[in-house]
């Protein structure tokens, strides 16, 4: 005999499924969707069992995060140092801290608290870009401690700084020729440190760099966790290098009925030689389950605006900064983007600048005229800055974007003022374009760098505020609807899981996302503060933590 | 003269130059010829092509050939990676680095500078003498060349069989007015410019106080083996005013009025005098393009140095 069906019922049920857009009911068996509509409509499954515990709430499919990082779960374990307010994966809010004085404080607070006398103080999410004006320097860090290294990794995981302590460790003296040690009037060392070198070196020798541990099963709870509480009910990880141990961990928490994600790893192309990673590639297909989605392969082409690292055609940056850094150089970028195509694999590509963008796509058009392949779907990754003609080329192409919306209002006063200019800031991230284009797009936060949290991500796709509230290039600013499309079906169809996840339809998943009221009536302005109740994955409730 | 082997650090050198300007053969050549116990950390082992019938075992990442040269891939940490690779025993004769295409390796040579045990040799950057020109006209490509140029020791017009060097040398001459040019075809750079046996191993010729050598592959060598010490700051005035076609310049000397040993070692235009324990014969040996200046103006030029001699003032 069949089991008997479960069915919840809501206020409504958005279900971004164009044929029934609204319900009130939907029906779940064997943890995926069997209907939906109104009462009389799911009586036709037979006796079912009713769970009206949502009945005054309102549910959507649940939110796919197609760009954030597993290892977020792992960051937790150091104290969080950011502007902004965040909540942790135990349902602690920090308070952001608006000043280097602040940040001291929290320190040594948390120096207070190590038993172990050598062991470092690390901490992560540090951003002084918003303190207008003082960067921290060795002294703050020297108030810390004395005897132990102090290792502040900052909100965009490109800098870090340390404290004297630290700097001795490591080597680094005022004679020490590196790039990336940055120097005061007097040319001594102000124990901040710019780009992979320095920085790399810090966490060789002292340790302690908040976002290099490795993954294990508590930091993928604490992850998943953190999804919870945002409504997320698949996630990528979007570069990891997939070593047998955290696959072992991926497997361990998703055979887990009660575990409350599904993960999308991808691959980081750049761990393995170019034969190598497309083996490994191979082999992971055949070990995806219900929770686990391998497939997907990740590059990077360039490095982040804010960090003037990424790379930008003309006119370049508007403070004069020269040109970022290709972390593979297009001619390279040509050769990796053609052997994963052709050995059929779907390429999510980091491209934060129009030069890096532009690259990747022509590398794409010369890898789909050699092997053409409809409905490949690869995916440009960030994708902040490409101007009209750049998408269109992208539409052309059957090309994905996954936009980080987030950006505009966590470093749209930055853009405007130092790294794009007004022009160029009013069209990045830009939305509207991808949506007048019909460009396949999602948004994302690129957790942990900002918050995990799809409704304030679709909240700055919606209004495109900024942190000191200027609205920036309202043309770009989309409608709810299309914003709640981008943070459920768009991401699911970035990731090839668009027949799985993100819409409420028959033989999908039921995964669900329980919200306290409802995105299409709210104020657009009002969308962040909607409160997530709870989460469904494949039928299972989850409520989020205290 | 004696063969005496010069103590101190590893010597490590680091092999840049965009995709294609021939690393992988550079470093295929060197591993295979075996010609000292070189360990060689690349970025893509698979690229290598090593025969595998030269691979002797495999320990981890370093994988051991039969001649006693090791090979290893960098992965995320290069410095870790330095480490390890100089901790072993028997410890490496030389270590190279080949940097990734688009790197610019002289930012890998800084990392070198500061790990322990091992000590720069020199930044060679290879270039594609058939494909240079096209590529820095290649606006996706042009910052990243210049980088990769704007500090290296010297540069390694590679290919030179499959084009005419002349325009992908004024190119490089145009970034890099200074920088010494060694032009090779099959990425078969001599020995002695990888920073290899200069001197102890295998002088060319010991027969004359100074002398020129022949010209092999087209580079000319010169000797010195005045034992008498040289005023230090002399020295420097003479080294710093060398011209391009000095290649690398290395061996042992004493300085002062003690008669301090130093290991004294140049490429291109950056020179380091280390002192060292009493021992080695004195004798610098210097291997330069086919214009090195002559013998005896080379002679007569680091004579000005030497302590008990008047300075004089080197024609221009």
């Amino acid at each position: 005999m069949r089991r008997a069906a479960q069915v919840f019922t809501a206020r409504r049920i958005i279900t971004m499924n164009p044929s029934v857009p609204y319900a009130t009911h939907v029906a779940v068996r064997d943890g995926r969707i069997l209907g939906y509509g109104a009462a009389d409509d799911v009586a036709a499954f037979g006796p079912a069992e009713l769970d009206a515990r949502f009945a005054d709430k309102v549910i959507m499919p649940g939110f796919v995060e197609g760009h954030s990082h597993a290892f977020e779960g792992m960051t937790w374990l150091d104290p969080y140092l950011g502007y902004f307010d965040r909540r942790g994966p135990d349902g602690r809010v920090w308070p952001g801290l608006k000043g280097i004085e602040a940040v001291v404080q929290r320190l040594r607070e948390a120096e207070g608290a190590l038993d172990d006398p050598a062991a470092p103080v690390t901490a992560w999410g540090f951003d002084p870009i918003y303190f207008g004006g003082p960067r921290m320097v060795r002294a703050d860090l020297d108030r810390v401690s004395v005897t132990r290294p102090v290792v502040v990794t900052h909100a965009s995981g490109h800098i870090m700084n340390v404290n004297g302590v630290a700097l001795h460790q490591a080597g680094f003296t005022q004679s020490t020729d590196l790039d990336g040690l940055v120097r005061d009037a007097d040319g001594a060392l102000t124990g901040e440190l710019l780009g992979p070198e320095a920085m790399g070196r810090v966490r060789r020798v002292v340790g302690g760099a908040s976002m290099e541990r490795a993954l294990d099963v508590p930091g993928l709870r604490r992850f998943a966790g953190l999804a919870q509480a945002a409504g997320v009910t698949t996630a990528a990880d979007l570069l990891n290098d997939l070593t047998p141990e955290t696959v072992a961990s991926y497997h361990m928490v998703t055979g887990e009925t009660g575990f409350p994600l599904r993960i999308v790893p991808a691959l980081a192309a750049r761990s393995y030689g170019l034969q190598d990673g497309i083996a490994r590639w191979r082999e992971l297909r055949r070990q995806s389950n219900d929770k686990l989605h391998f497939g997907l392969v990740k590059l990077v082409v360039d490095g982040s605006i804010q960090g003037f690292t990424a790379r930008l055609r003309w006119p370049g940056y508007h403070n004069g900064a020269p040109n970022g850094m290709w972390y593979v150089a297009p001619a390279q970028l040509a050769g990796i983007v053609a052997a994963y195509h052709e050995a059929g694999a779907h390429l999510h590509i980091h491209t934060n600048g129009d030069e890096a963008s532009e690259a990747a796509v022509e590398m794409i058009g010369r890898a789909l005229a050699a092997h053409p392949r409809l409905d490949h779907r690869h995916t440009l990754q960030h994708c902040q800055m490409p101007d009209e003609a750049l998408y269109r080329r992208i539409k052309a192409l059957g090309i994905c974007c996954n936009i980080f919306a987030n950006h505009i209002y966590y470093w749209g006063d930055a853009h405007a003022a130092l790294t794009m200019g007004p022009s160029r800031a009013a069209r990045m991230d830009a939305c509207g374009t991808a949506l007048r284009l019909g460009v396949d797009f999602a948004i994302h936060s690129d957790a942990p760098i900002t918050p995990l949290a799809p409704l304030f991500t679709a909240w700055c796709a919606v209004n495109r505020r900024t942190a000191s509230d200027r609205r920036l290039g309202p043309e770009e600013c989309i409608p709810v609807a299309a914003a709640l499309r981008a943070i459920t079906l768009g991401a699911a169809y970035t990731m090839r899981l668009d027949h799985l996840v993100g819409s409420i339809d028959v033989g999908k998943f039921a995964d669900f996302t329980v919200l306290d009221a409802d995105p299409l009536t709210a104020d657009p302005m009002a969308l962040r503060d909607i409160g997530v109740h709870a989460t469904v994955v494949g039928g299972y409730v989850s409520a989020p933590a205290a | 003269m004696i063969v005496v082997p010069i103590p101190g650090p590893i010597p490590v050198t680091v092999i840049g130059g965009f995709l294609g300007a021939g690393k992988t053969t550079l470093v295929n050549h060197v591993l295979r010829a075996g010609s000292r116990r070189y360990a060689v950390l690349v970025n893509d082992f698979g690229a290598l092509n090593v025969d595998s019938r030269l691979i002797a075992g495999q320990d981890g990442a370093v994988v051991s050939l039969a001649n006693g040269c090791v090979c290893c891939s960098i992965g995320p940490d290069l410095g870790g990676t330095l480490a390890t690779v100089a901790a072993r025993r028997p410890a490496p004769e030389h270590i190279l680095i080949e940097a990734s295409g688009v790197s610019d390796p002289w930012r890998i040579a800084q990392l070198v500078k500061l790990e322990e045990g091992v000590a720069l040799d020199a930044v060679l950057v290879l270039v594609d003498a058939a494909a240079f020109p096209e590529q820095l006209a290649d606006p996706y490509l042009t910052d990243t060349l210049e980088r990769q140029l704007a500090r290296a020791d010297l540069v390694v017009l590679n290919k030179t069989d499959l084009a005419p060097p002349g325009l992908a040398a004024a190119a490089v001459r145009r970034i890099r007015g200074d920088v010494g040019l060694v032009k090779v075809a099959h990425a078969a750079l001599p020995d002695a410019l990888l920073g290899g046996a200069l001197l102890g191993d295998s002088p060319p010729c010991a027969a004359s106080r100074f002398h020129a050598g022949p010209p092999e592959h087209g580079f000319r060598t010169w000797l010195w083996d005045d034992p008498a010490p040289f005023d230090r700051a002399a020295l420097a005035a003479v080294l710093d005013g060398l011209p391009p076609s000095v290649l690398r310049l290395k061996g042992m000397c004493s300085t002062g009025r003690d008669g301090a040993p130093h290991l004294l070692q140049l490429a291109g235009r950056r020179w380091s005098l280390t002192p060292v324990p009493a021992g080695p014969t004195p004798g610098l040996v210097m291997i330069g393009t086919s214009v090195l200046p002559a013998a005896d103006a080379l002679a007569a030029l680091f004579r000005t140095a030497l302590l008990t001699k008047t300075a004089v003032p080197f024609p221009a």
